[in-house]
Parts: structure tokens; C-alpha cells; sequence
């Protein structure tokens, strides 16, 4: 009994010093909280210069990795920078070495990306936001659709005050229900596939229930309230 | 004219959010539509019939804010209704709309009856479908609000969310409000209204009683409950006056019209819907 007390009280008092030395410690100091936050470090800084202190920086959340198919990085793997883009994402001139180039029209290669919310409803046209020939890449440093100064070079230009968040917004995503929205977009996939079935499943079972309940009631006879199903409960 | 006895079914506060809703729902339909399909002709007429694309866009803007106000009033009247010392009977009594296992068991009894095999549920106050349309309005609508004011406050958003979160807004604002709108025009239109027990409509909403037959013949339950606890006169109503009912007969099929309608064009255009 004795022993056991004795083995209580060590295991106590441990306890006790850990809650104190909890309660003693300093609380987070904002500093440190603005380090370890993934969302609020320097982003306004980051996001408008590329740059935090000497270093050359990308928005977070919004960087523009390049990904290799199959694998992914991070929860949400998709990039503003189009991550099906591999190879000639960082050109000064991205349709160099394309045979009869100046004959093509944009969406003669680019069909759905032609036929997007900006286009379609805007009106706008590919060069407002591409700028003209040579077009660079997306990713190329000094393109004004490099994700360092999208939102101010391109996005701001009808969204007065565009973030470099805001500039993470997909203009041309893919299919939701596609495969490619899978790899690239998954969020977007899963939240498609979600509202489907449940849109299906509903009218799947509604719309029969609704057939069945009007052609019975139809030709049916109506139950009694006396000779109902559970009549005895 | 014969009188027949009649049964409180709604109150009055029940009756005006319906109405509520069923006006606001309505001028989003159009106006949702009108931007859902303005790649067609038939979504452009609609946006010129409105005032234009822009006008229409302001218009879904701010009923969508009605409609948000009228859902947090919805849910102060709800918590105003709560008995508050007797929590499990507000949740799980017969008078909740609160889905519980009967709801399942009257789904299989009906299921047998369809098919002429049972005999039909006897159901007390709610069926499931009606709890159905109400929590389906429940969850449907703040998930309509949110992406709403998220696509409403695009730079707010991406200050709290990255850019991408407005490209999941779109697409669930658009599903839920094309899930929102067919199942209305479809289900709860042939229920309300179409159905041989219903037609040529259920009074139930805007005259806020119902014919004690009616009542009998499909929720037992309840009008037994009522006579047992002794309710059942208290519950008595009158028939609506003549003019009234014109009114509400009037606006019922108004409103069964332009879903309707609304519907034939949604399934023709539906090719050229870009849930995204």
C-alpha cells in the first residue's frame, strides 16, 4: 500500500512540475508567430517584391512549381502556373521553334483555354493578359504572368487591388470532371465528383418516389387510417 | 357551400418564410439562370429581360443577401422555439423536423406500398420527404451564402484563402444551386401541386390548415396524437375566404409556371452549362 502511494506521488510530481514549467513558460511572442504561420509570414512583402530580405522568394501558397506527373507536393499540388507546363515554362519566347507560328491563331492549339469565364464572358482577348509577341512564358522571370507580379501587371488591370493570392485564382483549369483535374487540381475534382452524386442520388431517388407516390395514389386505393402498416405501434 | 372541418397545419411565421423563400428563390432562379446560361440566346433574353447581364448579377447580389438575412432570422426564430428544459423532446419529439429512425421505417413501409405489398405509413406530423425539403433548404442555403459571398468579395477572400478557393466556390455555387433548382421544379412542384392527393394544389403553405380528411388519410398519427393529448379542437381552423384563396391559387401556379419554364429551357440549354 505504502509502495503504491510512493509510486503515485512520483508520478504526480512530474506532472505537477511539467504544468507549472507550461504555465511559466512565455507566451508566443507575435514575432514568432509571424515565422512559423505558412499563411501571414511577410506576405504582402513577399508577394509584391519576390523578395524577402536578400532572398529571391515565392508567394507562398501560390509558387509555381513545376510537377512531375504522378507525384505530388503538398496537399492542394496544383500551381497557377499550369502543372501539366513542364518544359517551357521559363522561355523568354515560349512558341519559339513552332512551325508556321505566325500563321496560327491561339486557340488554334489552345481550344479550351480560349473558351474561359474571361473570355466568354468578358471579352477579353488572349494578348490583354499575355502581352504581344514574343509571348513569354508564365514562368519566365521577367513575364508579367510570372506569379511574383501577375496580380499587379495583369490581374489588377480590371481587379483594383488583386493579391498575389488572388492571382492564384485558375483562370484556365481544367475539366473539373476530368482525369487531368485529378492530377492538377484535385480539389476541384473531388468537389465535382461530390455535387454529382449527390445531384444524381436525389433526382435518382426523388423524381421515381414522385412517379411511384402519384401513380398509386392514382390507381390505388387509399389506405384507411385503420389499416396502416404499423397501426399497432 | 358545405364547411368541412379543417386543421392548423402552419402558423403565420411559418407561412411568411415560405412565402419568403419562395419569392427569393424564385428571383435567384431567374437571375441565376440568366448568368448560367448567357452563352445561349435564351440566357441572354433572360439577362435583357432583367435589365441586362450586369443588372441581373446586382439583382442576384442583393436578394442573395436577403436571402442570407432571412436564414439567420429563421434560425433566431428556431432557437426562440427550442424548450429549452425539455431539449430532447424539441429534437426528437413528434413535432421536430429533426430526421430520427421512424423516418427510415415509413421509407421502407412506403417502399412496400408503391408496390401494393403493405399498407401505407402511418405518418405523424412531418413525412421524411418534408423533413427532406427542409433540411435540404438547411444546408443548401448557407453553402449557397458562402460561396456567394465569396464570389461576391473575390480580394477579401483571397486575403484569408489562396486565389484557387474562388474556382471551388464557383463550381459548388453553381451545383448546389442547379441541384437546389431542379429538385424544386421537379419534386417538390409534382408533390405540392401535381400529385393526385395535392392537385390541384396543397393548401397547406398559404391557407395554413388543411381538410381533416386529407390530414387523416395521410398523417393518422397526428391527428390521433392530437385527439389523445386532447388538442385536436384547439387545432380546429377555418376555411380561407374566397378572395384568398383566388390569391394564393393565383400565385401558387405563377410560381409553378416559371419553374416550369425555367426548367424546360435548363434541360434544353443544358449542354452549354459550365459548372466551373
Amino acid at each position: 500500500m505504502t509502495a503504491k502511494i510512493r509510486i503515485r506521488k512520483l508520478l504526480v510530481i512530474p506532472v505537477k512540475m511539467l504544468l507549472a514549467g507550461a504555465m511559466l513558460l512565455p507566451a508566443l511572442a507575435p514575432a514568432q508567430e509571424e515565422v512559423a504561420s505558412s499563411i501571414r509570414r511577410y506576405k504582402g512583402y513577399e508577394a509584391s517584391t519576390g523578395y524577402y530580405e536578400e532572398y529571391e522568394v515565392l508567394p507562398q501558397r501560390q509558387r509555381p512549381f513545376v510537377t512531375i506527373p504522378g507525384v505530388k507536393r503538398g496537399v492542394f499540388p496544383y500551381s497557377p502556373a499550369a502543372a501539366e507546363v513542364r518544359n517551357r515554362s521559363r522561355l523568354a519566347d515560349s512558341h519559339l521553334g513552332i512551325k508556321f507560328y505566325e500563321t496560327l491563331r491561339c486557340e488554334t492549339c489552345h481550344i479550351q483555354e480560349a473558351r474561359d469565364i474571361h473570355t466568354v464572358r468578358a471579352n477579353l482577348t488572349c494578348r490583354q493578359c499575355h502581352g504581344g509577341e514574343p509571348i513569354a512564358s508564365i514562368n519566365h522571370y521577367y513575364s508579367p504572368m510570372n506569379p511574383i507580379r501577375r496580380h499587379a501587371y495583369v490581374c489588377a488591370k480590371c481587379h483594383e487591388g488583386a493579391s498575389a493570392s488572388y492571382a492564384g485564382y485558375v483562370v484556365h483549369e481544367p475539366l473539373a470532371g476530368s482525369l487531368k483535374a485529378k492530377n492538377s487540381f484535385p480539389v476541384l475534382y473531388y468537389a465535382y465528383w461530390f455535387m454529382f452524386v449527390l445531384l444524381v442520388g436525389t433526382l435518382a431517388f426523388f423524381i421515381p418516389h414522385s412517379f411511384l407516390t402519384g401513380l398509386r395514389e392514382l390507381f390505388g386505393k387509399k389506405g384507411l387510417p385503420g389499416n396502416e402498416a404499423d397501426s399497432k405501434d | 357551400m358545405k364547411q368541412t372541418a379543417r386543421i392548423k397545419r402552419f402558423n403565420k411565421t411559418d407561412r411568411i418564410f415560405h412565402l419568403f423563400l419562395m419569392l427569393t428563390f424564385l428571383v435567384q432562379s431567374v437571375t441565376g439562370f440568366s448568368r448560367l446560361f448567357h452563352t445561349t440566346g435564351w440566357g441572354r433574353k433572360l439577362s435583357a429581360f432583367l435589365g441586362g447581364y450586369e443588372t441581373s448579377f446586382l439583382i442576384h447580389q442583393w436578394v442573395g443577401i436577403l436571402m442570407i438575412v432571412g436564414f439567420i432570422l429563421h434560425i433566431i426564430y428556431l432557437l426562440t422555439k427550442i424548450q429549452w428544459n425539455n431539449l430532447r423532446a424539441s429534437f426528437f419529439g413528434p413535432d421536430s423536423l429533426v430526421p430520427n429512425i421512424h423516418d427510415l421505417r415509413h421509407l421502407g413501409q412506403r417502399i412496400l406500398w408503391f408496390f401494393g405489398i403493405g399498407a401505407p405509413p402511418r405518418f405523424d406530423r412531418w413525412t421524411y420527404w418534408e423533413k427532406f425539403d427542409y433540411w435540404a433548404v438547411f444546408w443548401g442555403l448557407p453553402l449557397l451564402a458562402v460561396t456567394g459571398l465569396m464570389l461576391m468579395f473575390p480580394l477579401a477572400t483571397s486575403r484569408i484563402l489562396p486565389g484557387w478557393s474562388l474556382n471551388v466556390a464557383v463550381l459548388l455555387h453553381k451545383a448546389e444551386a442547379v441541384l437546389a433548382t431542379t429538385y424544386i421544379f421537379i419534386v417538390h412542384f409534382f408533390i405540392g401541386h401535381l400529385r393526385p392527393s395535392s392537385f390541384p394544389m396543397n393548401e397547406g403553405m398559404f391557407a395554413g390548415s388543411l381538410e381533416l380528411e386529407e390530414v387523416m388519410s395521410e398523417k393518422p398519427a397526428w391527428v390521433e396524437r392530437l385527439k389523445n393529448e386532447g388538442r385536436l379542437e384547439a387545432a380546429a381552423a377555418k376555411r380561407p375566404v374566397l378572395w384568398y384563396r383566388v390569391v394564393y391559387f393565383v400565385f401558387g401556379y405563377a410560381a409553378l409556371g416559371i419553374g416550369v419554364y425555367l426548367l424546360i429551357n435548363g434541360i434544353i440549354y443544358s449542354p452549354y452549362i459550365q459548372l466551373h
